[in-house]
Parts: structure tokens; sequence; C-alpha cells
């Protein structure tokens, strides 16, 4: 967990500038007719993003691994609660 | 160094543990609030399962220009608290001072933004239980999603305000010379959830805005 481990100042603005384009490409793509693939395509972008304030802006990318591991329990979390949800209301 | 040994709670051997525990501490608390937020993913997947078609017209009428340059304003102050982390880690006090500054100008701007949006939504007559109306079928189903909007959006919203908050207290804390380069380990668990609260912005932005835009 040392501090020298952070980012310097360039990977933000890079990391910035990626999140950006990112938006601009999630919103972009809503507005083209491609059926269930809209919403994979949104999530799968999201999901890139939030990895990537996670890695660099949180510094996961040098963090302790106790660290990433509560980081990662906190996800798999709500995949359980929303995927086991998802279960029983689409089987009644 | 003989201040940044005085920092040290008694209960720590040095200040790095005693960072690596606030360290510790932020994330299970982080954790906690993405299983908050979780339960409103959740309850959001089973109605959007439930009512597709109700979603898709209910996401249709959300503002999606305002909440876009919303996100991008989020995006920003991510980046400005990033920039006052660092600068805080190399000690300048008042380029730390300078970049809080401008993080809780964005959030402002962020629920300023909101704000007005939310005034767009009142006047479309979109606000449940107080002024919804919706002439098309499945009236009651997308009035379902105004309500989830509505629950995730101010609740998001409440965690940018005190985010705004905690910054702003680090800011005045920073000016009077509370951190070094050696002790600066509330602006950084301060960044800590300003960046959660950010991510989760990213996750309610599709969900509500771009459910069917084609």
């Amino acid at each position: 967990m040392t501090t020298d481990a952070y980012a310097a100042p360039r990977t933000y603005v890079i990391v910035w500038l990626t999140l950006l384009a990112l938006l601009l490409l999630t919103v972009g793509s809503a507005y083209v007719q491609l059926g269930w693939i809209n919403t994979v395509l949104n999530l799968t972008i999201t999901v890139t993003q939030a990895a990537l304030v996670m890695l660099f802006s949180m510094h996961l990318r040098s963090a302790h691994p106790l660290l990433r591991v509560i980081a990662a329990i906190g996800f798999f979390g709500i995949m359980l609660l929303i995927v086991l949800t998802l279960f029983d209301v689409m089987t009644r | 160094m003989a201040s940044a040994l005085a920092a040290v709670a008694p209960q720590f051997d040095d200040a790095e543990q005693q960072r690596s525990a606030s360290n510790l501490g932020i994330w299970i608390f982080l954790a906690t609030e993405v299983l908050f937020f979780g339960v409103l993913f959740a309850a959001y997947a089973i109605t959007r399962v439930r009512f597709p078609e109700a979603f898709a017209a209910g996401s249709r009428l959300t503002n999606i220009t305002l909440a876009g340059i919303n996100t991008a304003v989020l995006l920003t102050s991510s980046l400005t608290m990033a920039l006052g982390v660092h600068a805080a880690k190399q000690g300048a006090r008042r380029a730390l001072v300078g970049w809080l500054c401008l993080t809780v100008v964005l959030g402002v701007g962020f629920l300023a933004i909101k704000a007005v949006e939310y005034r767009l939504d009142y006047l479309e007559h979109l606000v449940p239980s107080v002024n919804f109306a919706y002439p098309g079928p499945q009236t009651e189903q997308v009035e379902l999603f105004f309500y989830l909007y509505f629950f995730v959006t101010a609740v998001h919203g409440v965690h940018v305000l005190i985010g705004i908050c905690c910054i702003a207290v680090i800011a005045a804390m920073a000016s009077r010379h509370a951190f070094s380069a050696s002790y600066f380990t509330p602006v950084d668990v301060t960044g800590l959830y300003w960046h959660l609260v950010d991510i989760i912005w990213l996750f309610v932005f599709p969900l509500l805005y771009l459910v069917s835009r084609s």
C-alpha cells in the first residue's frame, strides 16, 4: 500500500479522456438499433469505465491485495443479488 | 518528520500502519455502499425484466442531453479529485486547495444541472404521486420506472451532496496546513469516496437514460 505507486498526472488525464470517449461511444451506440445488444454494449462500456476509475483513480492497480478482494466482494455481492433474484422472478 | 510521527494515533505502530488501516476502513465502507445501491439495481432489474416496453417508453422521456453533460461533469470532477490527491502526495498545498475547490464547483454544478432536470421533469408531468400523467399504454408501469428514476437519482444526489461537504471540509483543513507529503490520508479517503459516487453514476446513467433510444 505504498503511496509511491500512485499514478502520474498524465495517466489521470489519459484515463479521463478515455472515459469521455467511452461516454460518447455509449450514448452514440444507444441511437443505433441493435435490440438487446444495445443494453449489453452499454453495460460493457460502463463496466470498462468503472474498472478504469477503480484501477487508476482509486489506485487499485497498485493497492494491497486485501483491498482488491474487498472491492471485488462488493461487486460480486451485487451480481449474486441480481442474478439469484432474477432466477426466482423469471422462473415463477 | 516529528509532526508526522505526532499525527499517529496511540493504537498504531507507525504512520504507514495507520494509513493502511484507514484505507481498509474506507474500502469496507465503499463495499457496503455498493451493496446499498445494489438493492436498487436489483429492484430495477426485476422491474425492467417484467415491463420492458414500459421501461423503454419511460427512458425515452428522460432528458439525455442534461444527463450526458452531467456525466461528463462528474467524470471531470473525478479527474480534478485525482489531481488533488496527487498534489497532496507532493505536499503542494496551494495546488491541493485549488483542485479540491474545483472539484466542489463541479460537484455543485452536477447538482444544479440535476435540479434543472428535475424541474423539466416536473413541467413534463413526470413526477409520480405528484403530477404524473402519461397518455400511452402501461401508464402505471411507466410511473413505476419514474419512481425508480427519482429514487435512484435522489439517493445518488444525496451522496454527491455529502461528498461536496467532505471535500469542502478537507479543502479548509488543507488551507490551514493540516496535511503534508507524509500525511494526507483524509484527502486520499475522501477521494476514494468521491470516485465511488462517480462510478455509481456511471451505472445509473445507461440504466435510466439509454434503455431504448434507437
